[in-house]
């Protein structure tokens, strides 16, 4: 669905990304993880069209992404940076509304506020709707910007760090919606990770930057190894398989060395 | 009506206010001072919501609360302007290049000097507040400096006429100038109008309006080319004026509790044209014309400013 071929990006001489090329699959979820500063989220932010690349392009279903105007490409991907500081006043219905801005430009009809209405309901926020923004936790207004992604009804959604300063419940309420969001309405799901257990346990596919490059990528199994690990976070790892999936142990880097 | 409660109070003050402003003391005289105060009342009303238009949009198109475009410096290119007119051509000379002619050429100076600044200073992406603030407010200076200067080369007469410019008031006014500002407000009107469902998505701020279906950097285009006519409007025809864009833009913020410009425009047009019209009255029957509404105007706005600054550092 969408791919990249060769892509660059320099900041005054800076380079961030360098000759990145992969192809992300359709309908699954997909993790791009790595160290701070390793390149992830400007490989999504060039995949959602917010910069330019210094070299190479990202593909839309075959499509150079620069090339699709900003109003189309927003039917197809939606992006989700983190969460800005909110000061204005804002009810959670309202700002999932501004997801159908694409469709219908701030115009909406019965489908739409049907859209909206499910877009809560799936991350279970109804009770929340009439709320306002900056009156609710951290966690709560994460799944509140998720819903208005959601409600864009887009076939790919890009999401840079959804898990930032979430506390347990919201990370699992948050990853667990992601997977239904792929498995049931079948939505490629790309996301940029910190918690290498999350990533683990919900995606379907791997993408390890490291110092701007691709160091490696493929599926849970064959990427998630403790070799691999450690030679991109540099820290030991412990892969341990269980019922309930698989844990990536590195909290005690130096025991049993 | 039941929606939009502030906008129905707003309205009946302005109205009431209004009606106050034409017939206090006008002992029903339909001849000179009923009809000099509706010329009065009509540059009030334009000059009001040219201030506010440019200011609420301004800051929404640079996602911060506290520089407007008077701030920025814009009004002293204006001055800047006209003073090197007066230098150059002298006053029959400008009266001779025409008030279309002196309107569409500020306009076009404002509106280079606005894509200067948005490209130097606002396009990289780096907001920092304080930094702009300063660099706005140096900005005015050094213009204002420079006026000065050029003030200094023209004759008495022609300087007397520039002092005239350089305050806010509502008497200078003409008939033909009043025409021209309003088709001007009139076409800004219309040519925005369209896009204020974009305005709103724009206050998510500028990445998630991209991806949002927002051509954010033509919409910025767009919109300050007509901020840049509005302040052209707004200069000629009642002077700089400071500190008002902020105190209006904020208390429209405060009053309506919301960011949506279907509501906040038209409130702040109402707020701009109620503040003109009471520091008009208290200069008129209160002061007797021994204060001027610049430094009434300037007084409240200013202090309000300061308390903003103040107040608002830790959101910021």
């Amino acid at each position: 669905m969408i791919t990249v071929q060769n892509l660059s990006k320099t900041y005054a001489d800076k380079a961030v990304l360098t000759e990145a090329s992969t192809r992300f699959p359709a309908g699954r979820v997909t993790s791009l993880i790595g160290p701070n500063g390793a390149g992830k989220s400007t490989l999504l932010m060039l995949m959602a069209g917010l910069i330019k690349p210094s070299q190479g392009a990202a593909f839309f279903e075959g499509k150079e992404v620069s090339e699709i105007p900003v109003s189309d490409y927003a039917k197809k991907v939606a992006t989700l940076r983190q969460t800005p500081g909110f000061s204005m006043r804002l009810r959670v219905n309202e700002l999932v509304a501004f997801g159908r801005f694409p469709h219908t430009r701030g115009l909406l009809n019965t489908e739409d506020r049907q859209i909206i209405d499910e877009a809560l309901e799936f991350l279970s926020l109804e009770h929340l709707s009439d709320r306002y923004i900056d009156e609710l936790s951290g966690g709560q207004r994460q799944m509140a910007f998720l819903a208005m992604t959601i409600a864009q009804q887009t076939p790919v959604l890009l999401l840079d760090e959804p898990l930032n300063n979430l506390d347990m419940k919201h990370a699992v309420q948050i990853m667990q919606a992601l997977r239904r969001l792929s498995d049931e309405q079948g939505r490629t799901v790309i996301l940029v990770i910190h918690d290498i257990n999350f990533a683990a346990n919900y995606s379907d596919q791997i993408v390890a930057l490291k110092s701007g490059r691709i160091q490696f990528e493929g599926s849970v199994t064959e990427t998630l190894t403790e070799e691999r690990l450690k030679g991109l976070y540099e820290l030991n790892f412990e892969i341990i398989d269980s019922e309930r999936g698989r844990v990536c142990n590195y909290f005690t880097p130096h025991t049993g060395v | 009506m039941k929606k939009y409660p502030v906008f129905f109070v707003t309205a009946v003050c302005l109205v009431a206010l209004m009606l106050l402003f034409i017939f206090w003391g006008a002992g029903m005289n339909f001849d000179y001072i009923i009809p000099k105060r509706l010329e009065r009342l009509a540059a009030i009303v334009i000059g009001g919501v040219c201030v506010a238009l440019a200011s609420i949009v301004f800051q929404t198109l640079v996602d911060n609360r506290i520089l407007t475009p008077s701030i920025m410096g814009y009004e002293a290119v204006y001055l800047m302007w006209q003073a090197i007119l007066l230098l150059l051509l002298g006053v029959q000379g400008l009266s001779l290049f025409g008030i279309a002619g002196n309107f569409v050429s500020s306009a076009v100076l404002v509106l280079l000097y606005s894509w200067m600044i948005h490209r130097w200073l606002l396009g990289n992406g780096r907001n920092d507040v304080y930094r702009l603030l300063l660099v706005g407010l140096v900005l005015t200076m050094v213009l204002g400096t420079f006026t000065q200067f050029v003030q200094l080369r023209i004759s008495p007469g022609e300087f007397s006429v520039f002092q005239g410019l350089s305050y806010t008031s509502f008497n200078r006014a003409s008939s033909g100038t009043l025409l021209y500002a309003c088709a001007a407000v009139v076409c800004v009107c219309f040519l925005g109008y369209r896009y204020l469902p974009e305005l709103d998505v724009l206050t998510l701020g500028r990445e998630q309006a991209l991806s949002l279906g927002v051509n954010e950097p033509a919409l910025v285009r767009l919109y300050l080319a007509l901020i840049a006519i509005l302040v052209a409007v707004s200069t000629s025809l009642i002077g700089p004026t400071a500190f008002l864009g902020i105190f209006i833009a904020n208390m429209t913020y405060a009053l309506t509790r919301s960011r949506r410009h279907s509501l906040t425009l038209p409130v702040g047009c109402a707020l701009a044209i109620a503040l003109f019209l009471l520091a008009q009255l208290f200069v008129e029957h209160l002061f007797n014309y021994k204060t001027t509404v610049s430094i009434l105007v300037n007084l409240v706005c200013g202090a309000y400013f300061l308390m903003l600054m103040v107040r608002v550092r830790a959101v910021l």
